[in-house]
């Protein structure tokens, strides 16, 4: 059973948590992060990044022995969930996601190569998985590594490959054998992306966020930088994707929209009027309220089976399904009480809270297909949560 | 023949220029186009130089117009013809509507509130001047295509008699002040000041048939008029994102099948189908009735519930099927998204809409 109630020493480490974001998100942040997202031109991103490095928070849940501070996934649930609130970048894949898998699988070199930087937040990655034909079926990837001496030559293509314009190194999906059924071919290798054949191609969404297009012409990397075992690349990558889901999305940036938009709700439009008034918009406030809190309680359910030895596969599938919908869902609303203000742009004259909730219908359609579409979602809590057999994909 | 015209004169290449453009231009081969093809006096009587059609005529024209993202100045036109002709009296329109009609003349309206269609409340106030000419003062919000259009036709409290008048008003003449906003994806509305603007022309002013003033109930004919096109064009909106989902799950292949053949993906179409033929019936009913004199205020509530639903669901579940795909600008899915969002919430979305039902 879940227990509700934090305990002491979490009250804790979430009022240090909420007193650094006090303290350290400026205006100058949040202007930097409003008109560049994470490009950082001015630096403030950077670092604030170097601050949260400097206590040791990119790597609060791992163990001691791997420089980290051996705190549990409630505690990083506790941050995430905090730093969502406050629209700033926390701890992102490369910490929540690769290294983990790094000190489950990885090689002593791996381990002592790659953590210590990862837990200073000097290196990041962008998660190389996807291929413009193998999306949600990942394991028909064709990008190819081919041993050659003491290295790894990689040629193909990535697609989706967000943060590759910023990232020190791409966390690459490779076929090591292509002979071998397609999940047992498959390894991970570890690839900095100013190697000379790298070319990073932008791609850009309705949400005005970048990702990239990424292609590998005779990349040729050190042996050493493959993770763990050749060939075991499916295994390793199928746990990380279910630390992924759960680190998605915490239900933190919804509380904040929520609560931004029930304050919206009750000022006046542009010709004085105000949402309130309206029944309907109260109910569906109501619902959205009641929505938010079951989506904040799922993330720290998720959180504590994974305190208690457990992945929490089918629980981060519900998780992201009902986290993704409510975000669209609270978008719509938004814009619906708000009326044609609603529509005013992001950043233009006027728009109420800056046009954020215009910003969120763009940016709403993203999460329910990255990540693992809900639909493959769905599935995974049918047929693994209730044992319902599986139609063949 | 419509969809032949559209194909030519209107492919997404020229909605992304106009949605891109700081200054839009008018998108001239395309207007020069519909008006060759008679579809700004598709509704008009013969006599000024239309082709007596009906209502109905013009809904079949907005779910093509849907389809294919057609600019919405041509729709605004067609709105500012439609009311010149019901609220009007035979000199106001020999005035304007021979023009309109040959596509010469391109207006927009302000006719009823963009929060909620059912408020017909006059929009400025109309004092008298001199010679038997009239004063505008106020604002009008959320005007659509005030940069491209020549007239807006706006309505007007005539404070001494208490009774409301329209007026064709130049968007160049002076005390007009435009201030445009931007909306999502390139969108634009306008909120416009009149400050003491002076209409002299009598043909410039609508008030009635008999020249009595605008009923109630004309005005309210007017603003549902607008509403029932408008969710046609949502309903074509919805109709070309369902083919192109369709075509596209078709071709996409993963798990060495077409991931069309998935029952999550045929369900999510069957939905759009679904929520599409209950929105192309009511909106369809509604134009029909609207045409036949009725105010079919329940008809239009109905008409915009479904309509405003229907192409935001959609839309949504588009980018849910197309994946990245869909979701980078290159594809265009956005326009399409875009537009239901935008024209499912001027005039009132499907909550507002819910309200004109408790009054009939």
């Amino acid at each position: 059973m879940v227990d509700f109630e934090l305990d002491a020493a979490q009250n804790a480490w979430l009022a240090e948590v909420r007193d650094f974001l006090r303290r350290n998100v400026t205006p100058a942040l949040r202007s930097e992060l409003a008109e560049h997202g994470q490009e950082s031109p001015g630096g403030e991103v950077a670092s604030f990044r170097r601050k949260i490095g400097e206590r040791g928070w990119f790597g609060l849940n791992w163990p001691p022995e791997y420089g980290g501070l051996g705190l549990g996934a409630t505690y990083q649930h506790l941050l995430m969930r905090e730093f969502e609130y406050w629209g700033v970048p926390g701890p992102d894949l490369t910490v929540t996601s690769v290294a983990p898998m790094i000190m489950r699988h990885g090689t002593e070199q791996n381990k002592t190569e790659f953590l210590p930087p990862i837990a200073r937040g000097e290196l990041t990655c962008a998660v190389g998985y996807s291929e413009p034909d193998a999306g949600t079926d990942l394991a028909s990837l064709r990008t190819r590594a081919v041993q050659d001496g003491d290295e790894w030559v990689i040629t193909g293509s990535k697609i989706w490959n967000s943060g590759a314009q910023r990232a020190t190194h791409e966390w690459l999906c490779v076929r090591t054998d292509s002979s071998a059924p397609r999940h047992r071919g498959i390894s991970v290798i570890m690839v900095p992306v100013d190697l000379p054949g790298i070319e990073i191609r932008p791609l850009y969404a309705w949400s005005g966020y970048r990702t990239n297009e990424v292609f590998f012409d005779d990349v040729r990397v050190p042996v050493g930088n493959l993770i763990g075992e050749v060939n075991q690349g499916w295994t390793y990558i199928t746990g990380a994707l279910d630390l992924e889901r759960g680190a998605l999305t915490n239900a933190g940036d919804l509380r904040r929209a929520l609560d931004e938009l029930i304050e919206l709700a009750g000022q006046q439009r542009r010709d004085g009027s105000t949402p309130l008034q309206t029944s309907s918009f109260r109910r569906r406030l109501a619902q959205a309220e009641a929505d938010v809190e079951a989506a904040l309680l799922m993330g720290y359910e998720a959180a504590s089976l994974l305190d208690s030895g457990v992945i929490p596969t089918v629980e981060v599938s519900v998780e992201k399904v009902f986290t993704s919908e409510l975000r669209q869902r609270i978008a719509d609303l938004a814009i619906d009480l708000l009326g044609p203000d609603g529509l005013l742009a992001y950043r233009s004259a006027g728009a109420p809270a800056d046009g954020k909730f215009e910003r969120l219908y763009r940016v709403a359609p993203l999460m329910r297909f990255g990540g693992g579409t809900n639909e493959v979602l769905r599935d995974v809590i049918a047929q693994r949560g209730h044992g319902m057999p599986s139609y063949g994909r | 023949m419509l969809h032949a015209l559209f194909l030519a004169e209107c492919p997404t290449s020229l909605v992304r220029q106009l949605r891109d453009a700081d200054r839009r231009p008018m998108p001239g081969r395309l207007w020069k186009a519909l008006a060759d093809a008679g579809v700004f006096g598709l509704l008009l009587p013969e006599e000024y130089g239309g082709a007596g059609g009906e209502l109905s005529d013009l809904g079949v024209f907005c779910v093509e117009a849907g389809r294919a993202l057609c600019p919405t100045v041509v729709h605004a036109t067609l709105q500012a013809a439609l009311a010149i002709h019901l609220l009007g009296a035979p000199d106001q329109h020999a005035a304007w509507l021979p023009s309109i009609a040959a596509g010469k003349l391109c207006a927009t309206t302000s006719l009823s509130n963009a929060r909620n269609a059912a408020v017909i409340a006059p929009t400025l106030r109309a004092c008298p001047g001199v010679d038997g000419g009239w004063r505008l003062s106020g604002t009008a919000d959320f005007v659509g295509d005030a940069d491209l259009a020549d007239h807006i036709v706006v309505s007007g409290a005539d404070a001494a008699a208490t009774r409301t008048l329209g007026f064709v008003v130049a968007l160049q003449a002076d005390g007009v002040h435009i201030e445009p906003l931007r909306l999502i994806g390139g969108h634009r509305a306008f909120g416009i000041r009149f400050d003491d603007v002076q209409v002299a022309d009598r043909r410039a002013v609508l008030a009635g048939p008999d020249g009595s003033g605008l009923t109630e109930n004309t005005l309210r004919r007017v603003a549902n008029a607008a509403v029932a096109l408008l969710s046609l064009d949502l309903v074509g909106v919805g109709e070309a994102v369902l083919q192109r989902t369709v075509d596209y799950t078709v071709a996409r292949e993963q798990f060495g099948r077409p991931i069309a053949s998935f029952q999550a993906a045929q369900h999510l179409v069957a939905n759009m189908h679904i929520a599409l033929a209950a929105a192309r019936l009511a909106a369809h009913s509604a134009v029909f009735w609207i045409g036949r004199g009725s105010t079919a205020t329940h008809e239009t509530a109905i008409a915009r519930m479904h309509a405003a639903n229907a192409a935001k669901s959609i839309t949504l579940d588009a980018h849910q099927l197309h994946g990245g795909m869909g979701y980078v600008l290159d594809t265009d899915l956005h326009l399409f998204s875009e537009r239901a969002r935008v024209l499912s919430t001027l005039g009132g979305g499907a909550d507002v809409a819910a309200t004109w039902l408790e009054e009939v």
